[in-house]
């Protein structure tokens, strides 16, 4: 069985979507998992579904990598729950995913063309 | 990689379930806020979470690249493999003792062959050591002022890097009155350095400021007669009768110049008490060895003119202990430990590949549980590399035993021959234990590759009828049970003709009487004993003094002591008979009255030695006369000998029973003549006691001796039984037919016990077959003659193989028999049964096992 690989060569191109959305949604104050779930749902208007299992190996990910850290908090419903805060690393992370992302739309983009009936 | 958090697998589990909770109650009070009911709003929340064990699978991918991790999936794969072992206790208890036993075995002959045959002499650079002698031409003498000349000369010739002396003696040492008798060295302050390596392991080496008055121990003698006082440096000790102090305790390791000198005393080199004393030099590396003793003999004689034409004889330090015997023993027991190594390692083999068909259910239902292939056979090299370290230790073990025991019960057949201490030897530990567990992760992996080739379902089936394995796995396991037996069978003829050598050499004729025999040597002292009558006086009161001890029954005095003590006779032989006989080495005993009824050899024709009949004569042995007048009576006839230093023209008086050295140096044992001894007794005086009913203690003959006259020291007695002349000739060939015999025995049993156990496993493999053959109306008879044949075609097919490999062999182990021929019927008998017996034993059980399978209970079974 083939190992996989970590880190930015993952060939899995949504899951690397999936670290910059949850990054994006930590960015200005910590979460935990219910909340990023839905944030990341109501932000993209509902456009993008997200696999709310899904969601927790990917922040275990993150955080193994240095992009995010942990910590046990009470929720805003009065609930132990665990958050989590960005760190210096994970934003300059996100900052170049971003920029790698824009640059992979624009050229999509450009060679779909505009929209034609 | 932070270890902290990996460190707590549990808790992060732990954390884990309990964030997943955490989100599944904040999702149900939302779904609940909605307006779904409790249990409603739970199951949408489960719904949205999804499957909660593929977020634990993808948990588990994320921590698997953890060096934790990893080191954790290693303890439980080793857990697992020690699981596996444990579960079969008697095969696996049999696998690690045959692997110890491969180990242990092969590095214990390693650690013997490297000490005695390469490394004899384990100080740096031993090849560049070596006694150098002046060798004075005719009509000259090296005084001692003139090799003290030489020596310091050689101190300062570009051609040694060192010159020093060491000597090697017999001293007294007195503790609290008592006197013991050791070796002893007098040794030149330098020559620890130039031995090289030497620490001490209690005070200091010596310097120039020790000679004279500075002794060393030995750390036996320290032990034994010290009981290792640690303050016993700085006191004084008293060597034959002079003080000295000690400086120092050497370590046992340490052996020079003999395997067991246990004193080292320090002297000067003008003064050494040696008349002839032993330069040992170390050479210089950059001079070729002719240019070396052209520097060196040029150095000597400007040092001393006195020294002209003298030449140099070199003897290097390693020919001391380069013993022919071993020199044709070892090729035969370096063979001998691999041939066990190989039927230990292929039982090893085998019988893990037995438990093919166990193992390949397991891997089968794990294979298709969704374990990978890498996994599986990781796993089988878990299993392999436990065994194979557990194998080691118990190998360690073995060998440090073998080594104790060879060490005390073969001295005088092993240390005799070295100076190296037979430690452990390292690099053979490592590659016998290497080998060994690529013997076993090879077995190891040939079940798991073939199992895990297959398809999990047609494994699964196959395992289910239980009637048929790999046919590889089972042609391999057979091969190799072939090669055990025919390996068995090589080393089993080897060691039966050793063996046979040895019982022959022990029974062989000698000739004469040993038994209760002591032969005493004496040095008189040339100051003390300038002429003929001082010297038979001197004589006169050692004898007297002898024949007052209890248990004296005859003494004779002789000049060469039996069995191989005679003056050698080397020149061309003749006789009145016509014809010369050539170039011939003879031994001649100049012997007194007493002799030939002491050593009980009887007189055939003529008449012997009598004090009061001074007519002229010797007396011949058999071969000799049979030499020299064959078929005639050689009383009455003369005989000449021509050669150097040795002429003469003799005429025979009597001719007596010829004794023997048995041997398998032949030459050692030569025809002989006995001449006359004089009233005077030569130097060294030579005395046989002839006891009954025991002998007197050696120590207390010494004792008497030295009592006889002040000036007789320690040194110039020596007092030996003369059985162990005979013994110590046997010790080698004992040696090696004990050695030979051990290894044979040990592939014997191990090939039988491969053979008892790949069949008990077959037997239990086909217990369906045999049901089914039972039913259908074989008769349990019909069943077990299955089983034998399987097994006795294996071991015939071994045997026929071995008996080929045994004839080569045999060939050439021919330099090591005596009076056995590689046809021996005897040999070839007695193997071949013990072989076939042994096999029909191992299989008996497994066949009986077969036939009497309960068939209801089998039926049940499934």
């Amino acid at each position: 069985m083939p190992r996989k690989t970590r880190g930015n060569s993952r060939g899995d191109f949504l899951l690397g979507t999936l670290d910059m959305l949850i990054l994006r949604s930590v960015f200005s104050a910590p979460a935990h998992g219910h909340t990023i779930a839905h944030v990341i749902e109501k932000s993209s208007s509902d456009i993008l579904q997200v696999e709310h299992g899904s969601l927790y190996p990917a922040l275990h990910r993150l955080e193994d990598r240095g992009f995010i850290s942990g910590f046990w908090g009470t929720s805003e419903s009065n609930r132990r729950a665990r958050y989590y805060r960005i760190t210096p690393l994970g934003r300059k992370h996100l900052i170049a995913e971003r920029s790698r992302w824009q640059s992979l739309v624009e050229g999509v983009s450009r060679v779909l063309g505009p929209a034609t009936e | 990689v932070r270890w902290p958090r990996w460190f707590r697998r549990e808790r992060r589990e732990r954390d884990l379930a309990e964030e997943l909770e955490s989100y599944l109650t904040h999702e149900t009070a939302d779904q609940a806020a909605r307006g779904l009911s409790d249990t409603d709003a739970r199951r949408t929340a489960h719904r949205q979470l999804g499957n909660m064990t593929r977020i634990r699978e993808a948990e588990y991918e994320i921590r698997r690249g953890h060096l934790l991790t990893r080191l954790e999936s290693i303890w439980l794969d080793g857990r697992l493999a020690l699981r596996s072992l444990a579960r079969r206790p008697s095969g696996s208890v049999a696998a690690i003792s045959m692997l110890g036993l491969a180990i242990g075995i092969t590095t214990a002959m390693f650690t013997v062959v490297d000490a005695l045959s390469l490394r004899p002499v384990p100080f740096p650079q031993p090849d560049t050591l070596a006694y150098v002698s002046l060798q004075p031409a005719r009509t000259q003498t090296v005084t001692s002022d003139a090799s003290a000349a030489a020596l310091r000369a050689w101190q300062h010739s570009p051609a040694f890097v060192h010159a020093e002396s060491a000597d090697s003696d017999t001293a007294g040492i007195s503790v609290d009155g008592v006197v013991a008798v050791r070796r002893i060295s007098h040794v030149t302050p330098g020559v620890f350095d130039m031995l090289g390596g030497v620490r001490p392991l209690l005070g200091r080496l010596v310097n120039a400021s020790d000679i004279g008055h500075s002794v060393l121990l030995s750390e036996d003698l320290w032990r034994s007669l010290f009981q290792a006082d640690r303050e016993i440096v700085g006191r004084s000790v008293t060597i034959d009768g002079t003080p000295q102090v000690v400086v120092g305790v050497l370590p046992s390791e340490f052996r020079f110049p003999t395997w067991n000198t246990a004193l080292w005393q320090v002297v000067s080199p003008e003064h050494p008490p040696a008349t002839t004393p032993n330069r040992l030099v170390r050479f210089a590396p950059n001079v070729p060895p002719p240019d070396a003793l052209r520097l060196a003999t040029e150095a000597a004689i400007a040092a001393d003119p006195s020294l002209a034409g003298v030449t140099l004889r070199v003897r290097p330090l390693i020919d001391q202990f380069v013993d022919p015997y071993y020199q044709r023993a070892m090729p035969v027991l370096v063979g001998g430990v691999v041939l066990v190594f190989l039927v230990l390692c292929a039982n090893v083999s085998s019988l893990l590949l037995a438990r093919l068909t166990a193992r390949q259910r397991e891997l089968s239902m794990r294979s298709a549980l969704g374990a990978p292939r890498r996994r599986l056979i990781r796993q089988a090299v878990a299993e392999s590399c436990v065994l194979g370290a557990l194998g080691t230790v118990a190998g360690i073990a073995i060998c440090w035993t073998l080594i104790a025991l060879s060490r005390s019960w073969l001295s005088e057949a092993f240390p005799l021959h070295t100076l190296n201490p037979l430690s452990i030897d390292l690099r053979a530990l490592v590659v016998t234990a290497g080998s060994g567990v690529v013997a076993t992760l090879v077995a190891g992996l040939i079940p798991a590759w073939m199992g895990t080739r297959l398809a999990p379902n047609a494994l699964l089936r196959v395992a289910d009828r239980g009637s048929t394995d790999a046919r590889g796995a089972r042609a391999l396991t057979r091969t190799m049970l072939v090669g055990e037996i025919a390996l068995a069978c090589t080393l089993l003829v080897a060691a039966t003709l050793l063996v046979r050598s040895f019982i022959n050499l022990s029974n062989a004729d000698r000739g004469l009487d040993p038994k209760g025999k002591l032969g005493v040597m004496v040095w008189l002292p040339r100051q003390a004993f300038p002429d003929p009558a001082s010297r038979a006086l001197g004589a006169q009161r050692i004898e007297e003094g002898v024949r007052q001890l209890p248990g004296v029954r005859h003494v004779a005095w002789s000049y060469g002591l039996p069995p191989h003590g005679g003056g050698t006779w080397s020149g061309v032989w003749s006789s009145d008979a016509p014809g010369t006989i050539g170039q011939m080495d003879v031994a001649g005993y100049a012997v007194g009255p007493d002799f030939f009824a002491l050593y009980g050899i009887p007189l055939i024709r003529g008449r012997l030695f009598d004090p009061a009949d001074q007519r002229p004569g010797v007396v011949v042995g058999e071969r000799l006369a049979h030499l020299l007048w064959p078929g005639l009576d050689p009383v009455g006839r003369t005989f000449r000998v021509d050669g150097r230093g040795t002429t003469g023209t003799f005429h025979v008086a009597g001719l007596v029973k010829e004794t023997h050295f048995p041997s398998l140096d032949a030459t050692l044992d030569m025809p002989q003549f006995y001449l006359p001894l004089g009233t005077a007794p030569t130097t060294p005086a030579m005395l046989t006691i002839g006891c009954d009913p025991v002998c007197p203690q050696t120590d207390l003959v010494r004792q008497l001796v030295l009592a006889t006259h002040p000036s007789i020291r320690v040194r110039d007695v020596r007092v030996q039984v003369l059985e162990d002349v005979y013994l110590e000739q046997l010790a080698r060939p004992r040696a090696l037919a004990a050695l030979g015999l051990a290894f044979a025995a040990i592939a014997l049993f191990a090939s039988a016990g491969g053979l008892f156990s790949v069949l008990s496993y077959a037997v239990a493999r086909r217990k369906r077959e045999f049901g089914i053959r039972t039913a259908l109306g074989a008769s349990p008879n019909q069943i077990r003659r299955l089983v034998l044949r399987q097994g006795l075609l294996v071991a015939a097919s071994g045997m026929a193989i071995g008996s080929a490999t045994a004839w080569l062999l045999a060939r050439a182990l021919a330099a090591l028999q005596y009076g056995v021929a590689i046809t021996d019927p005897v040999t070839w008998c007695s193997v071949l049964s013990v072989l076939g017996l042994t096999t029909m034993a191992a299989c008996w059980r497994p066949a009986r096992q077969a036939m009497r399978h309960d068939l209801v209970a089998l039926l049940r079974e499934e």
